[in-house]
């Protein structure tokens, strides 16, 4: 079954020296006449993906070829300029774990808020609370503040949550690892789990050995266009080669 | 059947919404009153001392419009307080929510009017806690009339839809101009001194009226007054009239935040 679809997928974004967040200039530039219209710039540029339930897909390319970018588009998070993104399933964003906690509230009630952020329901995350606390081995910390917590515990809290139900699409931004050596242990198991169920997964990372072994289809990027799709090892050694 | 599948889609959404507004507001209010000792009942202090500052002040030279007690300048002046309180603090709650969430809506896909919403929906919960009962107990007292304190809903409603209204438009605006906290004081300032507050309508010359009119705050203002303290049935122009600025508010801001949320996404 076809779980991803992009078609001829372009993105123009704002350059980042365009920014302009000020209203007294802005007026004055008006005024003066030389207002222009920000400039902006290809990121993504035609870019045709198909992944079908099951598949592992590795990104690789230097940074700001817009990996992260078309994780952004497969999201949901980015909407492309021109072309098609078809997604079918719930797709569990690991980008920066973390991102939505509140440090002054509770651990239990951060389990409730990340997980409605991440689209489970408050039902749900009060059911597996509980088991999300165990894994994270936070439970004589559940009533705390998360700014009580080491940032060691917050990464395996945010960890926890999102990973706690299998998702049918997995996105890995770069972050495999987290917390200590026994913790991290556990992360890899977990992950390895969704690796070897039916799970589909999205991982972009700069690890070309972890890329080559663990996913079957790999996609080049440079400067926003595909180079290279294909089978693992070719693309690595391709990439290689050229850098 | 595609129909059916879409009707379910769109609701899924609404439910999601739903709850995304639940925990947010949980959480803004138990950040806001984590440890406090009266909790939501400090939102109560501004609006009463001020209140108790202007009558010091204004109380004796005013009470003349309003029918020679300082009581009732008391009441209007307090009134009139509670409304710009709200709409003050709960727009300018508004204004940073979505920057203030841009690292988060970078990171997970989230209808980002949530944030303004749900800075409004919380102030709304502490109005409901806090004001609310007080001005109910006033109404009653004054009018000895429960459809009068029923009735203090549609000028109340319409407060919430303007507050709604700003607070897409200045949470919008704020993404593309980051100096707007010092205009929108202003602004705030402006409205605050153009509204009738502490100073009886009359005095204002009548050239100058016809720009007061403009401002949003004044009708509701005025209805809110007319319902607490006239004693007598509401008048259903000014609950009208408030509510129809509300709705016109509600839908400028609501098009202007759908018209440019396609760009905040370059900014955040």
């Amino acid at each position: 079954m076809e779980l991803i679809r992009l078609d001829q997928v372009s993105l123009w974004r704002r350059t980042q020296e365009e920014f302009s967040y000020d209203l007294k200039k802005t007026m004055l530039s008006i005024l003066e006449g030389k207002y222009h219209q920000p400039t902006k710039k290809l990121v993504l540029d035609k870019i045709d993906l198909v992944v079908e339930k099951g598949e592992k897909i590795g990104i690789i390319g230097a940074n700001g070829s817009g990996k992260s970018t078309l994780l952004k588009i497969i999201s949901g998070i980015l909407q492309p300029t021109s072309g098609t993104v078809r997604v079918r399933g719930q797709i569990a964003p690991l980008i920066e774990l973390g991102a939505g906690f509140d440090a002054e509230i509770s651990v239990m009630d951060n389990i409730l808020l990340y997980g409605v952020l991440l689209g489970f329901s408050r039902y749900e995350m009060k059911q597996r609370a509980q088991s999300i606390l165990e894994f994270a081995e936070l439970e004589d910390y559940a009533l705390v503040p998360v700014k009580g917590l080491s940032s060691g515990m917050v990464a395996r809290l945010g960890f926890s949550i999102a990973t706690d139900v299998q998702p049918d699409i997995l996105i890995l931004d770069e972050v495999l690892s987290v917390g200590d050596e026994s913790f991290k242990n556990k992360c890899k198991q977990r992950i390895h789990k969704f690796w070897d169920d039916s799970a589909t997964v999205l991982v972009v990372s700069h690890d070309l050995s972890f890329v080559q072994q663990s996913c079957n289809l790999v996609m080049w990027l440079d400067k926003g266009q595909v180079k290279f799709v294909g089978e693992a090892g070719k693309a690595v050694s391709y990439y290689l080669n050229l850098v | 059947m595609a129909f059916v599948v879409k009707n379910n889609f769109n609701w899924l959404e609404v439910v999601r919404y739903w709850e995304l507004l639940q925990v947010l507001v949980a959480r803004n209010i138990k950040v806001r009153y984590r440890g406090s000792f009266l909790g939501v009942y400090w939102s109560l202090l501004n609006p009463l001392i001020m209140t108790g500052l202007y009558t010091a002040i204004f109380g004796a030279t005013f009470a003349s419009y309003y029918n020679n007690s300082i009581l009732n300048y008391v009441l209007a002046a307090f009134t009139g307080l509670v409304v710009i309180n709200f709409f003050s603090a709960s727009t300018s709650q508004a204004l940073s929510s979505v920057v203030g969430n841009g690292s988060l809506v970078n990171k997970i896909r989230l209808p980002v009017s949530i944030f303004p919403v749900s800075m409004i929906a919380a102030n709304i919960f502490q109005f409901s806690v806090g004001t609310l009962p007080l001005l109910a107990i006033m109404t009653f007292i004054n009018s000895r009339s429960l459809v009068n304190v029923l009735c203090l809903v549609f000028p109340l409603l319409a407060l919430f839809l303007v507050s709604t209204g700003v607070g897409f438009l200045v949470s919008s605006l704020y993404v593309f101009f980051r100096d707007l906290p010092y205009f929108y004081e202003l602004v705030v300032f402006v409205l605050w001194l153009s509204s009738p507050i502490f100073y009886p309508a009359a005095i204002v010359p009548k050239s100058v009226k016809p720009f007061l009119a403009l401002n949003p705050l004044s009708p509701i203002v005025e209805s809110i007054r007319q319902i607490t303290l006239s004693g007598s049935l509401p008048s259903l122009d000014l609950v009208w009239g408030s509510l129809l600025g509300g709705i016109i508010i509600l839908l400028l801001g609501w098009t202007c935040f759908k018209l440019w949320r396609p760009q905040f996404m370059d900014l955040l």
